[in-house]
Parts: structure tokens; C-alpha cells; sequence
């Protein structure tokens, strides 16, 4: 019986079969995408290239996203006074952040309030600086993190394309006035980048549209919430207030990121692909309809289009983002009564809508939606509008249940 | 030729090299050393496991090493990862005996899973009673079994488990002296007890995404002027079974920059636990530690002040020898569960991992392993990233 038993054990260990099993093994698992894990469907996600890329700019978009996913270091940099340690950290996966990542934006009046830490509180700082504080009698604005895919679209859309739906009189006496944050760039931005050269330009980007280009939008992320220097801002972020000065407290010479890596960044944003749409059912045709009769759509231009651009898949396409990029009064209820460019304390950039479909997963199944965060759906994003959107917030709520929840479906499902 | 091909190619060239390479490998002398679990009895020894294969040496004097090469297709989230081919550990060792009560041990280590050189042993050891010894100089810390035996031939996985890699830092070695010794009856209690540099700032200051103490492994002298505390008390109850506590305990930081006080002294504490026993046939083993870490309050809520992390592995020989005329052979399977909580002060910043292997030893000399992994990284969103591999592996003494 034993003899019997040992030969069946020595067949299955002869070194051929062994080496056998073993190759068919690796092959197995090889072979099986499920233990390896698999590749989001292409639309899924934040973090994907725009379709049409060349092989040059897909390099440059893997460069930049090493680098937008870089957590900066003490050693390396970071601070002396910052709010976070990465672009990653802020933007989850790419998408919206988290109310604890927003940013506590000040000012005194229309001064930004540069003398006591402004327009920025910087909550974080390394041994040896003093993390900044609210100071007494400031007009306060929280910022969420806002996505940064499609943003490369959105610096494409033609200024004119956006001038074009102003209506700062209400001429037209639908009750909506929007008009563009027109914003002088900073020096740094040379003409040859959109929004920038000498002259005021439509701002785009932020929630009071007051960043003209990607360029700024990057260096100031980097100068301002993360305390790291570049070639376009060398002198260090401080804190005005402190009552510590110590020499060689950020151990990094200035400045700390090159032009390269800034531009590799700002490449990467601008090659970022908007998550695909959900697919178009009955209900949310319903839903589109409802969201046009409501005059949603008055704001939330569905599709603006791009003009000519250097990367090719940029330039000369729809993009559907649902926003007209342009300033509007969202009434008390959500003014933070604190000017930013030529934005009023009332008014608020519309916000697009695009990627709302897969906004929660990359925030543990939650939303928070509005410039603060504070709306945890988007039926309370809708309650909440006022001001020249009043009278769609109005007309959602006299819908009937069915209608409301046809409505959220469309949206949610951008 | 496609990537997973060249992988195959490759692993059964390498495999065949390997199995021609172990089944001629000798043994050399072995000479004194230490190890941190000496038979139940046994005198201590001076300076790596008596075990431990030597490629050449004297009555005084041994050198050898041992080196890892790994081939994988490692994927994160569907995408192959284009280094296919790597270096797992690469390691060189020295020592030799002065006298019968002294003697000295260097060692250097490379580790894929930290990606830094370590200076593992520069260690002078003197032998007090047969059941004493002390030392002084740079040596792995007692911080838990896998610290303390890593060396790639005798690893049932390609990589170290998190807890290994991410809270003890793995090799983890500094400068210091202490006592080691071993007592009781049958002199199965084992302890050792150390002042050595301890932790420096670098787990906060050159640590990517949050605290990582690894980055804090601090072996060329103490930055802070204040020595930490390391020791381990374990009992060894028979062959195949220990059971052991350690711990670290000392300052990190400076607490002057450019002669201005910037900040108090702040402490760092990490204890690790540890157990091997045998159980139906099969080795289990488990590793667990915990750290503590104060955190300045400028970098509150960035920078963990808890974390943790656990692996249970279990080991089975499936077969030993694997051929008949295959002296010291064995084919072993192994599988492990492992997970490390980076910041417990938050729903993400963690790693969880199982890995399974399938091993061929050629004891105690070299080991060719055929693994799989599976790990899911969460990052500070609580947001995942799925990875996985099929790794081959070969290691081996030289």
C-alpha cells in the first residue's frame, strides 16, 4: 500500500511534469486578466488622456502625471507654510476633493490682504514656521478643490465663444446676466499661452473665474498650497505674522520645480479627458427637457466649442461641459460677500456639470458640490441656487416628484 | 516577443540555470556568527547564523553574500509595469573571528522593497559567558523575525511582508551597542537590549504622502544626540517555534535649525510582535507592529500619528527531498495575508496584500519561487489601486 502510495507520488513529482505544471501555471495567471487586474473602461475614470493624442504628447502626459502625483517632502521643499502635500492630495483621482482639503480664501474689503497672510490661509507649516491664521473681521470664502480633467478644454473654448453668451444688462430680460471675470494676468504668462500678454482676459478657471490660464492656475497651486517655488514664483510664501524668523528653515534652494516640470503639469491638466456621459435613456431625455423648460440650460450651456489649438485634439470640437464659463449672482444664500477680480461677493462661475456621473466613487459614494462643498447632493445644489437662478431653482420645485428625479437622473448621469 | 513571453523565456532559462547552479553549489565552512535564535542550548555565537553558507574562507575568517533576481509582469490597474526584470536583494557579507570571544561582521544589503543600500552589519562582538554576548558597532535591529533573518535564499516570498517593508523598514540596522543574551531553562528565553542612533526627522521630512518610518532609518550617527532604546524578549520553546516582542523607543528630531530652537523633542515608538509555531503540517508565522509617532503640530492631519500592520503566513512542504537523489531539496507552498494601516487617522492610506508561492529549495543555499500577488493601495482619499503580479525568483548564497 505504502510502495503504491510513494509511486504515485513520485509520478507527479518527475521534473517534467513539475516544470510542466509550472509553466502552465505562470501562463494561467498570465492569461487571466482577473488576477491581474484589469483597465477601467476607457471614460471612467478622471485620469485618462484625450482620444487622438500623438506619441510625444502621451509621453509628456505620463512626465506630468509623476509629477502632478509627487508628494513634496520637507527636505524637498514643502512649506515653510503650505496646505497640502501634492496636486493629487487636493483632487481626488483627479476629480472634486473633500470639504477638508478646501482652501480658506480671505480678503479685507476688495483688498486680497496680502499684509496679513492673504488671500490664502496656509494651515500647515513645517518645524520652526507659523502656520497662518484667520485673522479678526475678514470677508472669509471656502474653496473645494474643483476637478481638474477637461480643463485643457476648457482653456481651448474661444474667448468670443464665451463673450458671445454674455448678457451683463439682462437685454434679453430672461433674468440671467452673465458677464466674464475679466482678469489681468500676471506677468509670468507670456502672450503666447491662452490668457495671457498685457491685457485683461476672460478668467476661466476658479470658482469666480479669476485665473485666466492653466499656467497661473499651476504655479499659484504650487506657490500658494504647497509652499513650493518655481521659476515663474521664486520668493518663498511666508507667513507676514510670524513672530519667528529662522534662517535656512526650508533646506531647498529656490527654486524648487523647474519650468520644465511646471509645464509637464499644466500639460498633463490640459490633456485630461472628461469621463464619457452615460448613455442617453428615456428617462433622461425626459430629464433634458425638463433641465431646458427650467432654463438650467440658460447657465449650464451645454456645449461651448474650442478654437484652434497646438495639440490637436483640443482644437475645433464640442465640449460639453455644461457651463457658460460666465459670472452670475447665486443670491445671499451662497454669496460669500468677498470680491475676487471684478467678481462681486454674489457671484459665482458656473459650475460644469460634466463628470457628476462618476463623481462618488472617487469620494467614498458622497458629493459635495457647490463652491464649500456644502451641498451633499444635487437636489440641495438646486435648492440652494438663488439670485439669477431663482427661477430655475423654482421651477424645479414645481415639478412633480417623477419630473425631479427624471431631471437629477440627466444630470447625474453627465 | 511580447512581454509575457520574454518573461516565460526567460524564467525557465533562469530556472534551468539555477537548478544546474544549486544542485552543484557546495557548502563552505561555516563560521562563527550569531543568530538571533540559537537552538534551544546552544551557545550564542558572534555574528550571523551559524548556518548561514560562506563562499570562501579560513578558520578565521568567511565572506560571501547572496543576491536575488526577480522577473515579473506586475501590473497597476490592468497596466503592465515595463521593468520586468530587476534585482530583488543584493547582499555581501564578511566576518571573522579575532579571537575565541571576539570577533567582527561587516555586511551591506541592497533591497528592492525599500530601494536603498543598507549598511547591515559593521559589528565588533564580544563574548562574555557562553550565554552572553555583547556588541557594539552598526547591526540589524531586533525589531521581529523578518529584520533579523531576511536573507533572500531562505524567504518562502519574493517581497517582505508590509509590515517588514513599510513599518520596520527591512533591513533596519544602526549604530549602537548592547547586550544580547539567553537565560532560563534550556536557555529558551532570548533577549537583547540596545542604545543605538534611533529614528531620525527623515520619516517626516523625507517622506513621501505621510509619515514613513523607513525613511527615518538612521545608521551613521545620531542626528538628535539622544540614543534610543531597542530590545526583544522572545522564548524559543523547540526548533520551528518563537515567539518574540521588541520594541524602539527614542527621539527623532532635531530640535535646532542654524542654532535657533524650532521645535520640543518628539518621540517615536514602533513595537513589533512576532511568532512562528508548527501546526498540522504546516509553519505558521505572524508579524505585527505598531508605531506611535508625535507629530508636530504644523503638519497635523498630514502626517500619521498611528499606524499599523499585521501578516499571517503559512508554509507547507510539499515535498522534502524533491527528487530522491536531490539531497536537501524541498518544494514548498506558501501563502500570506498582509495589510499595513499608513495612518490610522484616516479611512485611507493603507495597503492590503495576499501572495502565494510556490518554491523550490535547494536548502539551505538557493531557492527558486514561482509567486503571485495581489494588493489593493488605498490613498489618502480612500480611493484604491488595484496591483498584481506572477513573479519568478531565484536567490541564492555565493
Amino acid at each position: 500500500m505504502q510502495n503504491a502510495r510513494g509511486a504515485r507520488r513520485r509520478a507527479w513529482l518527475d521534473p517534467a511534469t513539475l516544470a510542466l505544471s509550472a509553466v502552465v501555471l505562470a501562463l494561467a495567471v498570465l492569461g487571466c486578466d482577473e488576477l491581474l487586474t484589469t483597465k477601467p473602461p476607457l471614460g471612467e475614470r478622471f485620469d485618462q488622456p484625450l482620444e487622438g493624442l500623438s506619441n510625444g504628447e502621451l509621453g509628456q502626459f505620463q512626465r506630468g502625471q509623476t509629477q502632478f502625483r509627487r508628494a513634496f517632502t520637507v527636505r524637498e521643499g514643502l512649506g515653510p507654510i503650505f496646505n497640502n502635500i501634492s496636486c493629487a492630495s487636493c483632487h481626488s483621482g483627479d476629480g472634486r476633493g473633500r470639504p477638508e482639503n478646501a482652501l480658506t480664501r480671505f480678503s479685507r474689503g476688495t483688498d486680497p490682504d496680502l499684509a496679513e497672510g492673504g488671500p490664502q490661509i496656509q494651515d500647515k507649516a513645517i518645524p520652526g514656521a507659523e502656520a497662518e491664521r484667520l485673522p479678526i473681521g475678514v470677508e472669509v470664502s471656502h474653496r473645494m478643490p474643483p476637478p481638474v480633467f477637461g480643463v485643457g478644454l476648457i482653456e481651448a473654448i474661444d474667448e468670443a465663444g464665451i463673450l458671445a453668451n454674455e448678457d451683463p444688462n439682462d437685454a434679453n430680460g430672461d433674468g440671467i446676466s452673465g458677464r466674464a471675470n475679466m482678469v489681468a494676468p500676471p506677468a509670468f504668462v507670456p502672450a503666447t499661452e491662452i490668457g495671457g500678454g498685457a491685457a485683461p482676459r476672460v478668467g476661466r478657471f476658479g470658482r469666480k473665474a479669476q485665473v485666466t490660464s492653466l499656467l497661473q492656475q499651476t504655479v499659484d497651486a504650487y506657490h500658494q498650497d504647497m509652499g513650493i517655488t518655481t521659476t515663474f514664483r521664486p520668493l518663498e510664501n511666508t507667513n507676514p505674522l510670524s513672530s519667528v524668523v529662522v534662517p535656512g528653515l526650508d533646506q531647498a534652494p529656490d527654486p524648487e520645480l523647474d519650468g520644465g516640470a511646471v509645464n509637464d503639469v499644466m500639460q498633463y491638466m490640459r490633456m485630461l479627458a472628461p469621463p464619457t456621459p452615460g448613455e442617453m435613456t428615456p428617462r433622461r431625455e425626459q430629464g433634458a427637457a425638463l433641465f431646458a423648460s427650467a432654463k438650467c440650460g440658460s447657465c449650464h450651456i451645454p456645449t461651448l466649442r474650442t478654437g484652434a489649438h497646438e495639440i490637436e485634439a483640443l482644437a475645433d470640437r464640442d465640449v460639453t461641459l455644461y457651463s457658460d464659463l460666465l459670472l452670475h449672482d447665486l443670491g445671499d444664500g451662497l454669496a460669500d460677500h468677498r470680491p475676487d477680480g471684478s467678481a462681486d461677493g454674489l457671484e459665482w462661475r458656473t459650475a460644469p456639470l460634466w463628470g457628476l456621473r462618476i463623481t462618488r466613487e472617487f469620494l467614498n459614494g458622497s458629493l459635495f458640490l457647490l463652491h464649500d462643498g456644502r451641498a451633499r447632493s444635487v437636489e440641495e445644489a438646486i435648492r440652494l441656487h438663488g439670485g439669477e437662478a431663482a427661477a430655475a431653482r423654482d421651477a424645479f420645485a414645481a415639478m412633480t416628484g417623477d419630473e425631479r428625479a427624471a431631471l437629477l437622473d440627466f444630470v447625474e448621469s453627465r | 516577443m511580447t512581454a509575457r513571453a520574454r518573461l516565460v523565456a526567460a524564467a525557465a532559462a533562469l530556472g534551468a540555470m539555477f537548478l544546474a547552479a544549486a544542485s552543484s553549489a557546495a557548502p563552505a565552512r561555516p563560521a562563527a556568527s550569531t543568530g538571533p535564535r540559537p537552538a534551544p542550548g546552544a551557545p550564542l555565537s558572534v555574528a550571523r547564523d551559524a548556518s548561514t553558507p560562506a563562499h570562501g574562507g579560513s578558520s578565521w575568517l568567511s565572506w560571501g553574500g547572496h543576491a536575488e533576481i526577480r522577473l515579473a509582469e506586475d501590473r497597476v490597474r490592468g497596466t503592465s509595469n515595463p521593468e520586468w526584470f530587476s534585482f530583488g536583494r543584493v547582499n555581501g557579507f564578511v566576518r571573522t573571528r579575532i579571537t575565541p570571544k571576539w570577533a567582527f561582521a561587516g555586511e551591506g544589503t541592497w533591497d528592492r522593497g525599500t530601494d536603498d543600500f543598507v549598511m547591515e552589519r559593521l559589528e565588533l562582538a564580544f563574548r562574555w559567558k557562553p550565554t552572553l554576548l555583547a556588541h557594539g558597532g552598526i547591526f540589524p535591529l531586533p525589531l521581529g523575525r523578518t529584520n533579523l533573518e531576511h536573507d533572500a535564499p531562505r524567504n518562502e516570498f519574493a517581497e517582505h511582508s508590509l509590515v517588514a517593508t513599510q513599518l520596520v523598514g527591512v533591513p533596519n540596522a544602526m549604530l549602537g551597542a548592547g547586550v544580547r543574551g539567553a537565560s532560563g531553562a534550556g536557555r529558551r528565553t532570548i533577549y537583547e537590549l540596545d542604545l543605538v542612533t534611533g529614528l531620525s526627522d527623515g520619516l517626516l521630512y523625507d517622506a513621501a504622502g505621510g509619515t514613513r518610518l523607513p525613511m527615518g532609518r538612521n545608521n551613521y550617527g545620531d542626528q538628535n544626540g539622544v540614543p534610543a532604546l531597542v530590545g526583544r524578549l522572545a522564548f524559543h520553546p523547540g526548533t520551528g517555534r518563537e515567539w518574540g516582542i521588541a520594541a524602539l523607543s527614542g527621539p527623532y528630531n532635531e530640535t535646532k535649525i542654524n542654532g535657533v530652537t524650532v521645535d520640543g523633542r518628539r518621540w517615536a515608538h514602533l513595537v513589533v510582535a512576532d511568532g512562528t509555531t508548527a501546526v498540522a503540517g504546516f509553519t505558521l508565522a505572524a508579524e505585527a507592529g505598531v508605531a506611535f509617532i508625535d507629530v508636530p503640530p504644523g503638519l497635523n492631519g498630514l502626517y500619521a500619528e498611528d499606524q499599523w500592520g499585521a501578516s499571517v503566513e503559512a508554509i507547507r512542504s510539499l515535498s522534502e527531498p524533491l527528487f530522491g537523489r536531490w539531497e536537501n531539496s524541498a518544494l514548498r507552498a506558501a501563502v500570506r495575508a498582509d495589510a499595513v494601516d499608513l495612518d490610522r487617522g484616516m479611512f485611507g492610506d493603507s495597503r492590503h496584500r495576499i501572495s502565494a508561492s510556490l518554491n523550490v529549495h535547494r536548502k539551505p543555499y538557493a531557492v527558486a519561487r514561482l509567486g503571485w500577488y495581489y494588493e489593493i493601495q488605498r490613498d489618502r482619499f480612500d480611493n484604491e489601486t488595484p496591483m498584481a503580479g506572477v513573479t519568478f525568483t531565484a536567490a541564492s548564497y555565493f
